[in-house]
């Protein structure tokens, strides 16, 4: 790799870098102005944006490697088992073990019946 | 691995690795991709995992090694790199009130990622002060090790092992959008929240689905918050019980 490639390799990763540190110092700066260290001294806007980019995230993830019938129904029943199972246990790891299996048996069920 | 519980008190960065587990069903199988695609594009198995070492940001990667293979300017391709990174400025500060004091803060932000930031969002204000910056760093750690890790596989062995295991290649990722759904579905609390979460959700899905994957998260977001910003129901009226 060349100097100037490797420039860029750096040039991204510090401004990535950041681009996720700064805005915590100026939060941290704001929080600190206004003497108050919980949620009421966050702007509104920003504790709106947090969890839309998260359901936004989700959106994307949704979208199956293989944007095919089969993988758009896997997908179906993985949402499904993983909701139906989150219900019943509100815990993290069980809902997704659950999600995966059932999307990997619908895959692999259509797979094997074609 | 609840949602509800606090961390070891002893050992807080283990509950932190154990809950950042379901995120290597995403990482992994997208992180061997990436090694294969810069081994392909022309890049050393060495340089390809310095790459996800330092800059850390999945979807800039390819388009990183995408550009500077098909011989774009260098300013260029750092300038989009940036720019599809520029979502994560919203991340930090939103988990700001919740960061007990610490010099580590500043330099933990590098492992500050789309899903590293969903899962803290939803669990660092349910641990006690004196457990979060353990938690983070199992979580942080794990991440940046898999995403490390998978690159050098992909870029050393990303060809036969694809070949080899293509259906699970297909599969893991999936562990991603269900983490997600875990982390966002306590958040459907009323009327105005689901329909900006639903809205949000099916902007992002439909963009991703016409190729626009990186302008997907923010304008999809911003979409959300226009909705949740513009429609309000009656309070009273029923399933509108806070928000």
């Amino acid at each position: 790799m060349s100097s100037a490639l490797w420039l860029a390799v750096i040039a991204s990763a510090l401004g990535t870098l950041l681009m996720r540190l700064l805005p915590l110092l100026w939060m941290q700066r704001h929080l600190k102005r206004l003497g108050d260290d919980d949620l009421e001294a966050m702007p509104q806007w920003l504790g709106l944006l947090g969890p839309l980019m998260i359901t936004a995230v989700f959106g994307v993830s949704l979208v199956p490697t293989r944007t095919d019938a089969i993988s758009w129904i896997a997908t179906l029943v993985g949402l499904l088992a993983t909701l139906v199972v989150w219900r019943r246990t509100r815990t993290l790891g069980w809902p997704v073990a659950a999600g995966v299996a059932a999307y990997g048996a619908a895959v692999m069920l259509v797979a094997w019946g074609t | 691995m609840s949602l509800q519980t606090a961390a070891s008190p002893t050992r807080p960065w283990l509950t932190g690795a154990h809950e950042a587990l379901p995120l290597l069903g995403g990482y992994v199988p997208v992180a061997i991709s990436f090694g294969l695609v810069a081994t392909q594009a022309g890049f050393s198995a060495w340089e390809a995992v310095l790459i996800s070492t330092l800059i850390y940001a999945g979807a800039s990667q390819f388009l990183f090694v995408g550009m500077v293979a098909a011989g774009a300017p260098l300013w260029l391709v750092v300038v989009m790199t940036l720019l599809i990174n520029l979502r994560h400025v919203v991340y930090a500060p939103n988990l700001a009130p919740w960061l007990p004091p610490s010099r580590g803060w500043p330099w933990l932000m590098h492992g500050l990622t789309d899903q590293v930031f969903a899962l803290a969002h939803a669990r660092l204000p349910q641990l006690p002060a004196s457990q979060r910056l353990g938690w983070f760093v199992g979580v942080a750690l794990l991440a940046w090790a898999s995403w490390i890790a998978g690159t050098a596989f992909g870029a050393v062995a990303g060809g036969e092992l694809i070949t080899r295991w293509a259906l699970m290649g297909e599969i893991l990722p999936f562990a991603l959008p269900a983490l997600f759904l875990v982390l966002i579905a306590p958040r459907f609390t009323s009327r105005r929240w689901s329909l900006a979460l639903g809205l949000t959700t099916l902007i992002a899905l439909l963009l991703t689905v016409l190729g626009l994957t990186n302008l997907a998260i923010p304008l999809a977001a911003a979409c959300g918050a226009l909705c949740f910003q513009v429609v309000k129901f009656d309070p009273t009226a029923p399933g509108e019980r806070h928000e």
